[in-house]
């Protein structure tokens, strides 16, 4: 029990540690946000007074949160990389604590994007929801698969030289079996369609699958 | 105790260290020496087990804790000296109260009143020295891996420091790697590279 409160402990202090440093320094959570707001407002200009399915609306949403996550998540690592706080961080946290401190911290940015955009891209595309708990259901598990997808992908391109092109590329096959369901939920949530709870189940089970690879995979690298 | 044995490691067509075998037992300050590129970072990455040897085994009690003052190792400029101390207390399980903090501060030299609410990003290279050498001193650790560690430390600094060191040294392994002739005078044993 003492080994999970010292490491609950070490989790805590390095999500506290992060939103400290993300909220004095604002690049991270700046360029998420524009990017996001950037995406949705050109988007919505440019399809103004078509009629966009709600399958198109659910997808363009996924879009929009992908690419702001990517640019956000990819800094968790690369930054302590290049002030060079990982080597005392990895020498006096454990590696397992490293690894959820960031993840959480990383979830958490996204939930603050999301209460962001989420009601500008409802009011810029006129999308009245006819489901809310599914939507919100739909996004906290999309939020914590690519959480877990991003905060790994992080981690592995950190040694790379070409970081920031590298962390797209293999963020994207890594969260592909997140968007379709999350996209499939997301447009049934906004024409008000019959769902099977099984979907969201299966959800559920992809991001456990998806951490329990990043829990695997972390202490090799 | 760690315990080095048969150890090889190379870099390329560079062999650093060729079978060493070795002990480092506790209560000791053992004072790592060569020139420059002679490997005494590597020496002590390898007793931190931050690097693995190409062959042989390093052996120490796998519940022992490490804590170490190197250049690699850097404190965050956006968090204040106190939070810097404050954190990696806290990732050791030490809760530091204001007033150990003050204490610690007072062990290296850092005005801790005047400068514990000021960013590190505003610290000279000397200042943001003393405050790794507190956070050494703050957390729980039985191996001191110390590369360097008075490079940037004026006189009054470099005393402290090692006043410090001589009264933990019971309690710890701690290596010691410099380049100052002076500084093999406070350690216990000198292991001279390339072995």
């Amino acid at each position: 029990m003492k080994l999970f409160g010292s490491r609950f402990e070490q989790i805590a202090s390095i999500v506290r540690k992060d939103f400290l440093i993300g909220l004095r320094r604002r690049a991270a959570w700046a360029a998420m946000m524009m990017f996001a707001l950037t995406a949705a407002a050109a988007l919505s200009l440019s399809t103004g007074g078509i009629f966009i399915e709600e399958k198109f609306l659910a997808a363009i949403f996924w879009v929009v949160i992908f690419f702001a996550a990517s640019a956000g998540v990819a800094s968790t690592f690369e930054d302590e990389a290049s002030a060079g706080t990982l080597p005392t961080l990895k020498l006096y946290a454990e590696a397992q604590a490293i690894l959820f401190g960031k993840m959480i911290y990383v979830f958490l940015s996204l939930v603050a994007l999301t209460i962001f955009i989420l009601p500008i891209f409802l009011i810029l595309f006129d999308v009245a929801v006819k489901n809310f708990f599914l939507l919100l259901a739909t996004i906290f598990f999309g939020l914590i698969g690519i959480s877990a997808a991003g905060t790994l992908t992080a981690a592995l391109t950190t040694s790379a030289s070409v970081k920031g092109g590298l962390f797209t590329v293999l963020l994207f096959p890594i969260t592909l079996p997140i968007f379709l369901p999350a996209i499939s939920l997301t447009e049934i949530s906004f024409s008000g369609g019959a769902f099977e709870s099984s979907s969201l189940v299966v959800a559920a089970i992809f991001d456990l699958i998806l951490m329990t690879a990043a829990s695997i995979l972390y202490d090799y690298l | 105790m760690i315990v080095f044995d048969n150890v090889s490691l190379s870099f390329g067509r560079r062999e650093l260290f060729k079978n060493i075998s070795l002990e480092l037992r506790g209560g000791k300050i053992f004072g790592i020496v060569g020139k420059n590129g002679a490997g005494k970072s590597t020496f002590l990455k390898l007793a931190g087990k931050i690097l693995r040897p190409d062959s042989g085994t390093i052996n120490f009690p796998p519940e022992k804790k490490i804590a170490a003052v190197t250049p690699e190792m850097k404190i965050y400029d956006n968090l204040t000296a106190r939070e810097n101390l404050f954190f990696f207390a806290k990732l050791r399980g030490k809760n530091l109260s204001d007033e150990k903090i003050f204490e610690l501060g007072g062990r290296v030299g850092l005005d801790m009143k005047s400068f514990g609410d000021v960013r590190t990003e505003n610290f000279s290279t000397g200042m943001r020295q003393r405050l790794k050498f507190a956070i050494l001193l703050s957390v729980a650790a039985d191996i001191w891996l110390l590369d360097e560690p008075t490079a940037n430390l004026d006189d009054d600094g470099r005393e402290k420091f090692f006043c410090e060191i001589q009264a933990a040294k019971s309690e710890k392994i701690i290596l010691l790697a410099t380049n100052e002739s002076a500084e093999e005078n406070f350690c216990d044993e000198i292991i001279r590279l390339p072995l």
